[in-house]
């Protein structure tokens, strides 16, 4: 663990119901986020983990409970699943990276040359050498990076990614942890993971929160405490149920 | 225009638009038919005209006889006015093109075309003086209010209000337009582009929600690049992304309902998506797809208006048609760049 209870409190989850329309899928969740602190959202799919992402984010109204910002100002940056972003822009990958320097309406001040943080950020993530290549043409591995890039840029308290590995093998993706790990330790920012590779959420994180949706479970704690709780080795254990057809149903 | 087109003054002056209106009637931007040669010769004057004969003796038309035209306005204001709509409606149609609404335009441009007929019904029944482009801005700008509507919750894709706006306003232009036929206006060349002729009042107008509409771009285009570009990203940022999203759908609707009302729906849509989609085949950064949309949008205005005066073929489709030629090069030129580069 990088980070113990002295540690500043940036944001809080109170009493939290997260769902659609008015309607809770999960319990309610109280949580902690502090400086420093690096967060696993694990759980199946479907089990509500970008639901509650989005409402810590402030990108879904809460059902019930709030979110607290425990400091004035807090600036949250977050990468969303791969399919949200948009690879059909003609961006260079320096491109892609100066968009995270942009806060509220700062983007009205379009004159001025490129900041020199964002080739800073870019020589951070290893691919300074890929600045003036088109994002959409980088490997999958090579796009991450840039993304990290985006986020080191944004001067965030806290870091929201939601599943940032999915399309990476298992190399890649460990580079991928080890470089968030670094990021968080020298900027001290405090990360919020949503990964299914429990593997590195074992070896990276220090808080992990378990979701499920059909069991109505919600489980925070280390992460080691987490696997070991009955709850998850039954979720995660468990085989699929089989599909009946719809005689078997009605019969 | 060529069985009723009237004489335009002789002087050397440049046209007002009292004088254009005497001379080719109210419906300036977009006159009937037209070919835009037809507007300064004497054989205007009827087919058997002495001057139509010799014109029919004189075969191609030339360039003094375009730069006459020119001196006297009757070509110079539609040719600017082309020029200024390809390159902003180039510029605004990358992001719509980025933005995988195409037929946004198509159907903003169509309720655009609807609101000048509506200007001028209400003009024939309440004996007012309706401007067009008032009407086209009104309806176009209801049209995109009705676009931003969230369909969610009607279990509908948000495509369904664009076939919407694009359907009832093109059966109600045709409807409007069967009531103004009848009053020997003609509702097609409204809706389907044939600007031989453009006010000098309409290309003032273009320039200035031109020149309205770049100057937005530039000032928010890092908020419209990052909102199109990931959205939820963009709001965690605090962007206001709803009002950046509103607000290029409302520059869309001012810059395409004054420009159809100049120079007709059909050039208006070819323009904000032919040029587009060549310059983002072959550029791998915004700002440069964006110099090479306006650009093509502007040669295809430009050089579409001396193309429709030189083969004597409508205005309107001769642009539109142009900006498919500039894409249908740009294309299997971008995909030989691509092959090279990889």
């Amino acid at each position: 663990m990088s980070s113990d209870d002295r540690s500043p409190l940036l944001c809080s989850s109170r009493k939290l119901e997260v769902g659609y329309l008015g309607s809770a899928i999960l319990p309610p969740i109280e949580l902690e986020i502090r400086a420093g602190e690096f967060w696993a959202v694990i759980g199946r799919n479907g089990s509500g983990k970008t639901t509650w992402l989005k409402t810590l984010l402030g990108l879904l109204p809460p059902v019930r409970g709030s979110v607290v910002h425990e400091r004035a100002g807090l600036r949250l940056s977050y990468l969303p699943q791969r399919k949200a972003i948009d690879e059909l822009y003609p961006l260079l990958a320096r491109d892609v990276v100066r968009l995270g320097l942009d806060r509220g309406w700062s983007f009205l001040r379009p004159w001025g040359g490129e900041p020199k943080e964002v080739r800073a950020a870019l020589d951070e993530m290893g691919v300074l050498a890929l600045a003036d290549e088109p994002f959409r043409r980088l490997s999958e591995g090579q796009k991450q990076r840039v993304l990290f890039a985006r986020l080191a840029v944004s001067g965030a308290d806290v870091a929201v990614l939601d599943e940032p590995t999915s399309a990476m093998d298992q190399v890649a993706e460990h580079e991928a942890f080890t470089l968030l790990d670094e990021l968080r330790k020298r900027r001290g920012l405090a990360i919020v993971i949503v990964s299914h590779y429990l593997g590195m959420v074992q070896r990276f994180a220090d808080q992990a929160l378990l979701l499920d949706r059909d069991t109505q479970t919600v489980i925070r704690g280390l992460p080691h405490e987490v696997f070991a709780d009955e709850r998850f080795q039954a979720r995660f254990s468990e085989r699929p149920p089989a599909i009946k057809t719809l005689e078997e149903e009605d019969g | 225009m060529a069985d009723a087109g009237p004489r335009p003054p002789a002087s050397g002056e440049a046209l007002s638009d009292q004088e254009l209106e005497e001379a080719f009637g109210a419906d300036l931007g977009a006159g009937p038919k037209d070919a835009p040669r037809a507007a300064t010769s004497a054989e205007e004057a009827g087919p058997n005209s002495p001057a139509s004969e010799a014109r029919a003796q004189e075969g191609v038309p030339s360039w003094s006889e375009f730069a006459h035209g020119w001196e006297l306005g009757i070509y110079r204001d539609p040719v600017l006015c082309g020029v200024f709509a390809g390159v902003v409606l180039g510029v605004l149609g990358v992001f719509v093109v980025l933005r995988r609404a195409v037929f946004v335009t198509a159907a903003i441009s169509q309720a655009a075309g609807l609101g000048v007929a509506l200007a001028f019904l209400v003009g024939l029944w309440f004996h007012a003086s309706v401007p067009p482009v008032l009407g086209a801005l009104a309806v176009a700008l209801a049209a995109t209010a009705l676009l931003t509507l969230r369909t969610q919750r009607m279990r509908l894709p948000s495509e369904t209000l664009v076939g919407l706006v694009y359907l009832g306003s093109s059966a109600a232009a045709i409807l409007v337009g069967d009531r103004i036929q009848q009053e020997s206006q003609d509702i097609a060349s409204i809706l389907f582009g044939t600007a031989v002729l453009v006010r000098r009042s309409d290309l003032w107008l273009v320039g200035i929600a031109g020149a309205t509409t770049l100057l937005a771009l530039a000032l928010g285009y890092r908020g419209f690049l990052f909102a199109g570009f990931d959205p939820e990203g963009a709001r965690v940022h605090r962007l206001p992304v709803r009002l950046l999203d509103l607000m290029l759908w409302v520059l869309v609707a001012i810059e395409v309902s004054v420009a159809t009302r100049a120079i007709g729906a059909l050039p208006v849509f070819a323009f904000a998506v032919a040029p587009a989609m060549a310059a983002l085949s072959l550029s791998e950064r915004v700002r440069t797809a964006l110099a090479l949309a306006a650009g093509l949008g502007g040669l295809s205005g430009g050089l579409g208006y001396l193309f429709a005066f030189f083969f004597e073929f409508p205005v309107g489709a001769s642009q539109a048609a142009l900006s498919l030629v500039f894409l249908l090069v740009c294309l299997p030129v971008a995909r030989l760049v691509r092959g090279n580069a990889s």
